[in-house]
């Protein structure tokens, strides 16, 4: 888990279905303009801190629109609408990281959802998918989850982890 | 439009009420221990950890 983490702390993303907003932590002055003007959104004390399901998107766009460092950005998934980008959309990838402008994201590689064993320890699925648990069905977009294997966790279904006490061999 | 709203999910995962994780769709599975990798149109991975067949789903749970 730990080195599943790493992986993928340098860089973020988060997706609804209308557009895809970046975390570069790296250039994060803590300016806060984020979580002061859209805590649903942009939790600091929340894992993962970003949670594209609880506002807008225009709402979404208008705040990573205040970041004044490249820490947050934002696009949108179809790839036609990025072509006619007005200045004032301060915070779009052409402007704060053009680099980002060429990553084709392509429906196939999004829509495969990954889901790994871990030996000794969780299921990690990551992705675009639906989670139902309990009659409850959320959408999950460019998520991250980990789902318990050893039947000891106690905040079910997710891992916390007791694996490793309990020294779940599978 | 609607259609257009579907394909944007690539799996549904659920957890069932009398066990398993249950997964369809498109997705990719890769088990780190034994090594393997599947492409599986659907899959009954254990939660309860006494399947005899791990990662998958006996129905020991039921039992």
């Amino acid at each position: 888990m730990e080195r599943e983490d790493k992986k993928y702390s340098s860089e973020r993303k988060y997706r609804n279905k209308d557009i895809t907003v970046y975390w570069k932590p790296s250039a994060c002055v803590h300016a806060s303009y984020c979580y002061r003007e859209l805590i649903e959104v942009f939790d600091p004390g929340r894992r993962p801190w970003v949670d594209m399901s609880r506002s807008t998107t225009s709402r979404i766009i208008e705040v990573v629109n205040m970041c004044p460092t490249e820490a947050l950005s934002w696009k949108w998934n179809d790839d036609e609408k990025n072509k006619n980008i007005e200045i004032d959309q301060l915070n779009h990838v052409k402007f704060r990281r053009p680099e980002l402008m060429n990553i084709n994201e392509s429906d196939q590689e999004e829509n495969t959802v990954s889901v790994k064993i871990l030996a000794n320890g969780p299921i990690i699925i990551r992705g675009n998918f639906t989670f139902s648990y309990q009659g409850i069905k959320k959408e999950i977009y460019g998520g991250l989850i980990s789902i318990c294997r050893c039947g000891a966790s106690d905040h079910m279904p997710f891992c916390d982890g007791r694996h490793r006490k309990i020294d779940f061999i599978d | 439009m609607e259609e257009d709203k579907e394909n944007k999910f690539g799996a549904d995962v659920e957890v069932t009420d009398w066990g398993p994780l249950k997964i369809t769709g498109d997705f990719r599975i890769k088990d780190l221990k034994r090594d393997t990798e599947d492409s599986p149109a659907e899959i009954l991975l254990c939660l309860c950890g006494k399947s005899g067949i791990k990662p998958l789903c006996d129905e020991s749970c039921k039992k």
